[in-house]
């Protein structure tokens, strides 16, 4: 009994630790900047729902997030396709240089990302890619294929051969038998991937913000940027808008979390 | 109608080892259950895997009812193969795992749905049929994994070893149940295995292997009584063939052997006669060794102190140590034995079921055959 009691109260601690500066971000985009620089803790009282549609109608939020949603939406849908099916190639099929590429790939994860920015800039500019929202998928999808790749390539090696075997006894090519057999089978891992990508790309800024400079197509980070000036921010229409960025995660973590709990314990019991 | 020909069947994996399968030659018949059988690593299971179409073939030939197969893609071969994983798919049901097949081959909607439920209904799945393979047990896996080949009706099922991840009650069960299943579908079988029991039980003839070839081939009790080489005799049977070296001496029309400080005269149907000075390993079965004198003509004693005594029941094991000779000699004898491990004693021999094997290990009994 004591020993639960103790346990408790540590994850409350440790929930309220890791929990509080959200709730406070969740309290300060119900309140306005000026409210907020009188009392920086205190209660939404009257809480400013009007925020949010004016952040969204007046602020160009909304414009923002279908940006977001589309480049973010994109990017995920490629990586994990394209990932998938290289990973499942480069665990089932043993053709030459297979380690070799394997390793080539993986390497380029230990590369800080920002190294390759000036000469992406550079590329995107020769193939009339820049200040587009294509231009930022494919980068997004290049900075993140080798993480995904590595992560599926582990989990499509445990799947048993004999599996494989089997589908093609049952008469299936090896393209039916990757979207039939391999691709459900892998499912929570892939669904790890999909929860990665999409958050880290979600809050991506460092690409978006070199990458994309016009209004039209920035995506949300940058447009949270915009309420910080030179000599004033606007703390409250910025915590509005880290909210209206929030929900989107939320959902997707939601949706796939018991995947992604499946696929990282896959291992662990059989 | 399905006659498997291996003409010369070779596999090489690598160059730098020996071949996985090296010159196989066998003709199947129809509606036979042959059983490969050896020791782990003799290339029964890369032999098996050529058959189903998952490995390519690098050398020799492989037809089904005449017509080469060598470069027909695995899906295009009829061929249905029960793996030892059993290699159920986990995400789907058993209902989708069992029409997986059919699907492929567009059968239509409703054969599918009256194959699936009348396979499930013979091998006792019908209640399962919407369970997902990891709530199944062991032996109900086993049966989907049966059902998955039946169902699909092929010319040829193959079987890897699908009993060795069973616990051995089950084992006993399914092997019933395989058996009689071969009765009743009449179809040509191959089935992979290194339990001697499965083979002598399941197989019209069997076929051992060695190192990637096939050593002999023959109705079970057949191979079981004449084993063409020492390797057979000593991998046949439970425990196996007793195998004591000797040397060939004078007498008794060159069929005289000296072991140790034994010398027997082997029967002329036993051995054919050698000449002096040749070393010849005598071989005989522990159920013809004795402790008192058979009925049978000719006996050969040897003097023994017992090593260990293994009372099974209905029979026990006498494993012995035969004076002034570094060689054990097992006896099986019905019922129990009233000896005691130290006692020294004398077993007895049944010549007229003895075997000879020449030094390089083949059988000396040309006249017999």
């Amino acid at each position: 009994m004591v020993r639960r009691s103790l346990v408790l109260l540590a994850l409350s601690l440790y929930t309220a630790f890791a929990a509080g500066p959200f709730v406070w971000v969740a309290m300060l985009s119900l309140r306005t900047t000026t409210e907020i620089h009188r009392n920086h803790f205190a209660f939404p009282d009257p809480a400013h729902w009007e925020k949010f549609p004016e952040a969204w109608f007046n602020s160009n939020y909304g414009i923002y997030f279908a940006n977001s949603l589309q480049i973010v939406l994109g990017a995920v849908a490629v990586l994990t396709i394209v990932g998938a099916m290289a990973a499942h190639c480069l665990a089932r099929y043993p053709f030459r240089l297979n380690r070799a590429i394997y390793f080539i790939l993986f390497s380029t994860i230990i590369f800080p990302p920002q190294i390759t920015i000036i000469s992406l800039f550079q590329i995107l500019v020769g193939y009339n890619l820049y200040n587009s929202k294509l231009g930022l998928t494919l980068v997004y999808v290049a900075i993140q294929l080798p993480l995904t790749i590595y992560i599926l390539e582990s989990f499509f090696a445990r799947i048993p051969q004999d599996l494989f075997d089997a589908a093609r006894m049952d008469g299936y090519s090896d393209w039916e038998i990757f979207w039939r057999v391999a691709l459900p089978i892998a499912f929570p891992a892939v669904a790890t991937t999909i929860i990665l990508n999409f958050i880290l790309l979600w809050n991506e800024f460092l690409f978006a913000v070199v990458l994309i400079t016009e209004e039209t197509n920035r995506t949300l980070p940058l447009g949270i940027q915009r309420f910080i000036g030179d000599t004033q921010e606007d703390v409250g229409m910025i915590a509005t808008g880290l909210m209206i960025a929030i929900i989107p995660v939320i959902i997707v973590y939601g949706f796939f979390s018991e995947r992604l709990i499946q696929g990282m314990t896959a291992g662990a019991v059989k | 109608m399905a006659i498997v020909k291996l003409d010369r069947l070779t596999k090489i994996f690598d160059r730098a080892h020996a071949p996985a399968a090296e010159d196989v030659s066998l003709e199947i018949g129809d509606g036979e259950f042959m059983v490969l059988l050896g020791p782990s690593g003799c290339g029964k299971t890369t032999t098996l895997r050529m058959i189903a179409g998952l490995e390519a073939v690098t050398a020799g030939t492989l037809s089904i009812d005449g017509e080469v197969i060598n470069d027909v893609p695995a899906k295009n071969r009829d061929i249905a193969m029960v793996f030892q994983s059993y290699a159920l798919y986990p995400h789907m049901t058993v209902r989708n795992n069992l029409a997986f097949g059919l699907r492929r081959r567009q059968v239509d909607r409703a054969e599918i749905e009256r194959r699936v439920t009348g396979v499930a209904a013979t091998l006792g799945l019908s209640e399962l049929l919407e369970r997902k393979p990891h709530a199944l047990s062991g032996g109900q896996r086993q049966r989907v994994a049966l059902g998955r080949a039946i169902v699909r009706d092929p010319k040829v099922f193959l079987f890897d070893e699908p009993l060795s991840n069973l616990d051995a009650a089950l084992r006993v069960s399914t092997r019933g149940e395989i058996a009689t299943l071969h009765r009743r579908l009449g179809a040509t079988m191959i089935y992979v295995t290194h339990d001697q029991i499965e083979a002598m039980t399941l197989g019209s003839r069997i076929c051992i292997m060695n190192k990637g070839r096939f050593v002999q081939v023959g109705a079970p009790l057949d191979v079981y009584r004449n084993p063409m080489s020492t390797f057979v005799a000593s991998f046949l049977g439970s425990p196996p063939m007793n195998l004591l070296p000797g040397i060939a001496t004078d007498g008794q029309g060159g069929r005289t052997i000296k072991i140790g400080p034994a010398t027997i005269d082997l029967p002329p149907d036993r051995m054919p006669p050698v000449k002096p000075g040749a070393a010849v390993t005598f071989g005989i079965r522990p159920e013809h060794v004795g402790l008192a004198a058979p009925a049978a003509a000719m006996p050969a004693g040897f003097a023994v102190e017992i090593m260990q005594i293994e009372r099974l029941g209905a029979e026990t094991l006498i494993v012995s140590k035969v004076d002034g000779f570094d060689a054990r000699l097992i006896a099986r004898v019905a019922g129990d034995c009233p000896m005691a491990v130290g006692d020294r004693t004398q077993l007895v021999a049944d010549l007229s079921k003895a075997h000879a094997f020449d030094s390089s290990g083949a059988v000396l009994a040309p006249t017999r055959r």
